[in-house]
C-alpha cells in the first residue's frame, strides 16, 4: 500500500485538494479553485469472495472493471453504469444509483464499508465488512454523495448480487404510474413523456407473462438517455412527473424519466435551455443538479437543507477545509 | 410481608415484549407498568427483590383485567392470569374498609344469595321505569315479565344449562333462547338444583379465594353427576373449566371437563339448519372464550349458516368489561372500550349490525357505549326456521 | 406518538409517528396490496421509532434490506431543541444523507418524531420451506450453497435443535423435533422465478444432507411457522428462566466454524447455548441460557458472552448486526475501530449534539475522542 500511503502524505501536505477519478464529474458541484493539488486514487480488486456476496475494490477501481471481476460468478454490483470509464470512488461520491434503482435500491444501499483519508492524511474505516451490520454509526452512507468534501474513499466494500437470469425491454404508451401498477417490482421504467421502457429483470416466463399482461412491445434495448453539451439531473417527488412533464413541453430540451424514482435526466443544447428546466422542476418542488456543462448556472440551485448541520459536519472531518473546496457551498461555522 | 406466588411461574417471563401488544391496557396507556411485563416485574420486585407493597403496587395490580390476551401471546406459556389472582389473594386484606365493605356486601351477600338479587333486580326495574339508572351504566331492560316467568326444565334431561346469579337476574332471556335451541337440537335441558347459582368467578378475579372454593363446591353439587353442563356466560364457563385447578379433587376435575360454552357444545351437535338473514354480524370474542376456553371458533360455527359474519381486526383485544373493572377502573375501562368500538365500526362498515358477544358482561359493557349486542343464543334462535 | 399519519398508496408512502408498532403499519395496509419490508421478530412488540434508531433488521432484511434503505424522510428534534427534516420524497436531497447517518444512531443524534417509511407490493407469489437436518454443519453449508447457486431467498434462517423443540411446544407448527438443526427459506416474487428457486433450495438442501423439505401448504402454514420463527426467544423459558442474547454478524462462509465455537465456549463455561439466527446474513444470535438464582452464574455468562463476541470478530465479523452497541456494546468498540476511526464517530456525533445531552455515553466509549473528559450534562435525555 505504498501508493496510498504517498497519497495520503500528499494530502497532508497540500492546502487545497481535488479528488480526480476518471474526470467524468468534474462539473458536478462548484467548481474547486485553480491550484488545489489533483490527488488520484489507487486501481485495483482487495478481495472477492462471491458465496459472502461482498467485495472490496480499491477507490479509483473503473465500475467497468469491477463489473467484469463480478460476471465472471455470475454477481454484479449495480452502481450507475452511464460512464464505464468511472471509477467506484468517484460514482459513490457522487451518489449516482444507476437506472436499476427502482427495483435494486439507491447506491448507498451498496456500500457496506469505507475507508477514506482525512484532510490531515489519516485513514479512517467506517462501517464494515458484513452484509448487516451497525456496528458503530454509518459512517457509509455518510460518505456516498458526499462530493469528496469529507474524506477521500480510498477503500469500500460492496454488497454483490446474483446478475438477473434474463432481463428485457420493452416499451408501453402509457405513463409510467399506470404501467407500474400493472407489474410486479419492474427494474426500470424510462418515460421519455410519449412512451415508457420498461426494464424487467428475472425468470423469461415472468417476463413475458408480465409483458403480456402490462401490454408491452419488446424492444431491442433501453433508451437512449439525453447526450447534450448541457445536462442536469432532477429529483421530483415521483408523483410530480406528470406535471413536471407538461412544464418541460415548453422547454428546448429532452428528458427521461425514472418512473417511481422521481429523477429526471434532462439535456440541452443551451445554458439557458437548462436553466429553463431547472425553473420548471423547482416550480414542480424539486431541485436540478448540474452534471455536466451550463458553466454559469448555480451548482444546485437551491439552498442546501440543514445546512448549519452540514458545515458542522464538514469541520468535524475536514477541518481545514482542504478537501474538494467549493463542490458544496458549505458555512464555515469554526474560526 | 411476602406474595405467595410459585418461583418458578413468576421467573419464567423471559421480558420478550411479545405480550404487550396483546395486553388493552398497555394498549392505550403504552406504560410499562401498565403491561404483562411490567406487572411481572413488579410481582417480582416484591417477592424476590424484597421491594414493598404500596399502593403503587396495589394499583398496578388492580389495573390489569385479567383477560388473559398476553398467556396466549407468551411463547413460554408463562401463566399469568394465575399469578395474578394469588398476588391479588394476597393483597386482598390489605384493602381499605370501604372497599372491602363494598365487596362484602356484592360478592358475600348478593351474588351468592339468588333470591336476594332477584329481589334486588326488581327494585332495579322499577328504578329503570323511572329512568333512575343512566344508560352509561349498560343495564339492559330489565323485564318484569321476564323475572316472573321462571325457566322451564325437560323431564329426563341429557344435558345441562348453567344459569348462574347475575344474568339468570338480568339476562334471563338469553337462557329462554338457549333453551329454546338446545330443544332444536333434539337434547333435554335441564336446570340447576337449589344453591345451584353464582359460579365464583368474580371472587376469584378479586382475589377472595375462600368463597370461590366454597361456590364452586355448592355448583358441583347443584347438578346430577352425568351429562355435559353447557354455559352461555364465557366468563363463567371459563371459571368453571378451571374447578379442577381450583378444588384439586378428582370430583372437580370431572366435572370441569363436563363443561361446555353454549356455541362450542352447539358446534358439536348436528347442524341446526338456519334461515339466512341479511344480517351483519360483528362477532366479538370474550376473552374468556378465547385466551382461556379457546372456544372462539365455534361461535363462528354456529352463526354462519344465518348471518354475515365479520371478523374485528385486534387480535381478540378484551373490551375492557372485565367482571367487576369497569366499576373498579372506569376511566381504562372506558378508553380501552373506545378501542374496541373503533374496531368494531371499522370492521362493521357503513350498513346496520348486531355484535354478537358470548359473554354478559362484555355485552352490558359495549351496549353501554351505544352497539347493538345480542348473545349467540339469541341470534340463533331468531334464525330458527 | 402512535398514529399513521398518512398513506400514500401511489407514492407507496406512509408518513407515521415514532410510536407506530411495526407489525400494525403492515397490517393496515396489507389491503392496499402493500408492507413495510423490515420485519423484526420482535415486530408485533417494536415500533418504528426503534427500529430508525437501531436500524433494525429481521429474517427479510436478507433481500429487502435493513431499515436504513426503507426510511425517505425523519422529522428530528436535534439536543438544542431545533427541528430538522432529514431526507426527502424526492430520490436525492442536494449535501450530505443526514437521514442514512440519523438511522442507527441509536437516539445519540437526536428524536425522529415523524417518520417516512416506504412501502412495498407484496410479492404475487410466496414459498416457504422447512428443511430439517441431522447436523448444524449440514445446515449451515447448505446456507451457502444456497447462495453460491446464485439464489436469494428473502428470508432465510436457522434454528437449533433445542430451540425448535421449545418453539414446537408453543406454536405446534410442525417442527421436527429430533433434528439437530432446521432452516427456514422463504422465496418470493413471480411464480415462475420463485418455483424455479423453489427446486434450487429443494436440491441444494438434499445434496447436503435434508432430512425433509417441506413447503408450506397455505398462507396460514405459512403464518404458523413463521409465529414458530419469531416466538423463539419469548419460548426460552420453556428451556430456563434467563437468557443473554448476542447478535453479531460473520461472513456467511464462516458460519459452521464460528458456531463450532460459539457451542465449545459455552461447553467450556458449563452453559447451554441456543442458536436461532439470521443465516443468510451470517447474522448470528447465540442465546447464553441459564438460572440467574445460580450462584456465580453471571460471571461465567459475562465470559462466555465476551468469548463469543471474540471469536465472531476473529472472524472477519462485526459487533453487531441489528441491535446495535449502546452501553452492553460500547466497550467492545476497540475491538473492531482503532482510534481514528472511533475519533471520526465521535466527531460526527458531535456535529449533531455537541454538549452530548442525548443518550449520553451510548454507542462510543470514553477516550473516542482526543484528550476527552466524559460527564453527563445536567438535564440529559438518557
Amino acid at each position: 500500500m505504498i501508493e496510498l500511503d504517498a497519497l495520503a502524505r500528499t494530502i497532508a501536505a497540500a492546502n487545497a485538494v481535488v479528488v480526480v477519478g476518471a474526470g467524468t464529474k468534474r462539473d458536478v458541484g462548484g467548481a474547486v479553485p485553480s491550484g488545489a493539488t489533483e490527488v488520484r486514487v489507487p486501481a485495483g480488486m482487495v478481495s472477492y469472495e462471491p458465496a459472502d456476496m461482498t467485495v472490496s475494490v480499491l477507490g479509483g477501481t473503473p465500475v467497468a472493471l469491477l463489473d467484469g471481476a463480478l460476471a465472471e460468478h455470475g454477481q454484479e454490483c449495480p452502481l450507475d453504469p452511464r460512464d464505464s470509464a468511472a471509477t467506484v470512488g468517484g460514482v459513490l461520491a457522487g451518489g449516482l444509483s444507476g437506472h436499476r434503482r427502482l427495483r435494486l435500491g439507491p447506491a448507498r444501499d451498496r456500500l457496506l464499508e469505507v475507508r477514506f483519508l482525512t484532510g490531515d492524511g489519516r485513514v479512517v474505516r467506517g462501517g464494515g465488512p458484513t452484509v448487516k451490520n451497525v456496528t458503530g454509526y454509518d459512517l457509509p452512507r455518510l460518505l456516498v454523495g458526499s462530493l469528496g468534501t469529507l474524506g477521500v474513499i480510498t477503500q469500500v466494500t460492496l454488497r454483490t448480487q446474483p446478475r438477473p437470469q434474463h432481463s428485457s425491454w420493452a416499451v408501453s404508451d402509457a405513463p409510467p404510474d399506470d404501467v407500474r401498477d400493472r407489474l410486479f417490482r419492474p427494474t426500470c421504467l424510462a418515460w421519455d413523456g410519449r412512451a415508457t421502457h420498461v426494464l424487467l429483470e428475472g425468470h423469461p416466463e415472468d417476463i413475458a407473462s408480465e409483458q403480456a399482461r402490462a401490454g408491452l412491445r419488446r424492444v431491442d434495448g433501453p433508451p437512449t438517455w439525453p447526450e447534450h453539451a448541457h445536462r442536469g439531473r432532477a429529483s421530483v417527488r415521483p408523483g410530480a412527473l406528470g406535471a413536471l412533464a407538461a412544464r418541460l413541453e415548453e422547454v428546448a430540451c429532452s428528458w427521461i424519466a425514472e418512473g417511481g424514482v422521481g429523477t429526471v435526466h434532462i439535456g440541452t443544447d443551451t445554458e439557458i435551455a437548462l436553466a429553463d428546466a431547472r425553473a420548471a422542476v423547482e416550480a414542480e418542488s424539486g431541485w436540478l443538479l448540474r452534471e455536466t456543462g451550463a458553466p454559469n448556472l448555480d451548482p444546485f440551485g437551491i439552498a442546501l437543507p440543514n445546512f448549519e448541520l452540514m458545515s458542522r459536519i464538514k469541520d468535524a472531518f475536514d477541518p481545514s477545509g482542504k478537501l474538494n473546496p467549493g463542490r458544496l457551498p458549505y458555512t464555515r461555522v469554526a474560526a | 410481608m411476602k406474595l405467595q406466588l410459585p418461583e418458578d411461574d413468576l421467573v419464567a417471563c423471559v421480558a420478550c415484549g411479545l405480550c404487550l401488544p396483546a395486553c388493552p391496557t398497555y394498549r392505550v396507556t403504552g406504560l410499562e407498568i401498565a403491561s404483562p411485563r411490567g406487572r411481572i416485574a413488579a410481582m417480582q420486585a416484591v417477592q424476590l427483590g424484597g421491594a414493598p407493597i404500596d399502593a403503587e403496587f396495589t394499583a398496578a395490580m388492580d389495573a390489569c383485567l385479567v383477560c388473559r390476551g398476553c398467556e396466549v401471546a407468551c411463547p413460554s406459556s408463562v401463566p399469568f392470569g394465575h399469578l395474578m389472582e394469588a398476588a391479588r389473594a394476597t393483597l386482598q386484606p390489605r384493602r381499605p374498609a370501604q372497599r372491602r365493605f363494598a365487596e362484602w356486601l356484592g360478592y358475600r351477600l348478593v351474588l351468592p344469595h339468588h333470591g336476594l338479587l332477584l329481589a334486588l333486580t326488581w327494585l332495579l326495574a322499577v328504578a329503570q321505569r323511572l329512568r333512575l339508572v343512566p344508560n352509561r351504566f349498560g343495564l339492559p331492560r330489565l323485564s318484569f315479565r321476564s323475572l316472573r316467568t321462571p325457566l322451564d326444565a325437560d323431564a329426563h334431561p341429557d344435558v345441562f344449562l348453567f344459569t348462574g346469579c347475575v344474568m339468570d337476574a338480568w339476562q334471563r332471556e338469553v337462557h329462554r333462547a338457549a333453551l329454546t335451541v338446545m330443544r332444536a337440537t333434539g337434547a333435554r335441558p335441564g336446570l340447576p338444583g337449589v344453591h345451584g347459582g353464582c359460579c365464583g368467578a368474580l371472587h376469584l378475579h378479586a382475589g377472595l379465594d375462600d368463597q370461590a372454593r366454597a361456590l364452586a363446591k355448592q355448583v358441583i353439587a347443584s347438578l346430577p353427576p352425568e351429562g355435559p353442563v353447557v354455559v352461555d356466560s364465557a366468563g363463567c364457563g371459563a371459571a368453571m373449566k378451571d374447578y379442577g385447578r381450583l378444588l384439586d379433587t378428582d370430583g372437580a376435575r370431572a366435572f370441569s371437563a363436563r363443561v361446555r360454552d353454549f356455541s362450542e357444545w352447539l358446534a358439536e351437535q348436528a347442524p341446526l339448519p338456519l334461515r339466512p338473514s341479511g344480517t351483519t354480524v360483528v362477532v366479538q370474542d370474550p376473552c374468556h372464550l378465547r385466551h382461556v376456553q379457546h372456544a372462539e371458533h365455534a361461535v363462528r360455527t354456529v352463526l354462519r349458516g344465518g348471518y354475515q359474519l365479520v371478523e374485528i381486526d385486534d387480535d381478540g383485544l378484551c373490551c375492557g368489561a372485565g367482571g367487576a373493572y369497569s366499576v373498579t377502573e372506569p376511566s381504562l375501562s372506558a378508553a380501552v372500550r373506545a378501542r374496541k368500538v373503533d374496531a368494531i365500526r371499522a370492521a362493521a362498515g357503513d350498513g346496520p349490525f348486531v355484535v354478537a358477544s358470548a359473554n354478559p358482561g362484555c355485552a352490558m359493557h359495549l351496549a353501554a357505549a351505544g352497539l347493538t349486542v345480542q348473545h349467540p343464543a339469541e341470534l340463533v334462535e331468531e334464525a330458527l326456521p | 406518538m402512535n398514529r399513521v399519519i398518512e398513506v400514500d398508496v401511489e407514492a407507496r408512502v406512509a408518513w407515521v409517528e415514532p410510536g407506530v408498532l411495526n407489525l400494525d403499519l403492515s397490517r393496515m395496509v396489507t389491503h392496499l396490496g402493500l408492507h413495510y419490508a423490515p420485519d423484526p421478530s420482535s415486530q408485533q412488540a417494536c415500533t418504528i421509532g426503534g427500529n430508525v434508531a437501531t436500524n433494525a433488521g429481521g429474517p427479510h432484511c436478507l433481500a429487502a434490506g435493513v431499515t436504513s434503505s426503507h426510511i425517505l424522510a425523519l422529522d428530528i428534534v436535534l439536543a438544542d431543541g431545533s427541528v430538522a427534516r432529514l431526507g426527502g420524497l424526492e430520490p436525492d436531497v442536494p449535501g450530505l444523507d443526514l437521514r442514512g447517518c440519523f438511522v442507527g444512531s441509536e437516539g445519540t443524534m437526536g428524536i425522529a418524531t415523524r417518520i417516512a417509511v416506504r412501502l412495498q407490493p407484496n410479492p404475487p407469489c410466496v414459498r416457504t420451506l422447512l428443511l430439517d437436518f441431522m447436523s448444524i454443519d449440514a445446515a449451515a453449508a447448505t446456507v451457502s450453497a444456497i447462495i453460491a447457486a446464485g439464489i436469494v431467498p428473502s428470508a432465510l434462517e436457522m434454528m437449533d435443535a433445542r430451540i425448535t423443540r421449545a418453539v414446537e411446544d408453543y406454536v405446534r407448527a410442525g417442527y421436527p423435533r429430533d433434528a439437530e438443526a432446521v432452516l427456514l427459506a422463504e422465496l418470493d416474487g413471480l411464480p415462475a422465478g420463485v418455483e424455479a428457486a423453489v427446486a434450487v433450495v429443494d436440491r441444494v438442501g438434499r445434496e447436503h444432507g435434508a432430512r425433509t423439505v417441506r413447503v408450506a401448504a397455505d398462507a396460514a402454514e405459512r403464518a404458523l411457522l413463521w409465529k414458530g420463527r419469531k416466538s423463539a426467544f419469548g419460548a426460552i423459558a420453556r428451556i430456563a428462566p434467563d437468557y443473554y442474547l448476542h447478535d453479531a454478524v460473520v461472513p456467511r462462509t464462516r458460519l459452521v466454524e464460528v458456531l463450532h465455537q460459539v457451542y465449545e465456549i459455552a461447553a467450556a463455561h458449563e452453559l447451554i447455548v441456543v442458536n436461532v439466527f439470521h443465516a443468510g446474513d451470517g447474522n448470528l444470535h447465540p442465546i447464553l441460557v441459564f438460572d440467574a438464582r445460580d450462584p456465580g452464574i453471571w460471571d461465567r455468562v459475562h465470559a462466555a458472552g465476551d468469548a463469543i463476541v471474540r471469536a465472531c470478530v476473529a472472524a472477519g465479523g462485526v459487533l453487531s448486526g441489528e441491535h446495535g452497541i449502546g452501553l452492553e456494546k460500547r466497550d467492545l468498540m476497540p475491538l473492531v475501530f482503532n482510534v481514528d476511526d472511533l475519533d471520526a464517530q465521535a466527531r460526527l456525533r458531535d456535529a449533531f449534539d455537541p454538549d452530548g445531552r442525548a443518550n449520553p455515553q451510548k454507542v462510543l466509549p470514553r477516550g473516542s475522542r482526543c484528550g476527552e473528559t466524559m460527564r453527563v450534562p445536567e438535564g440529559a435525555w438518557v
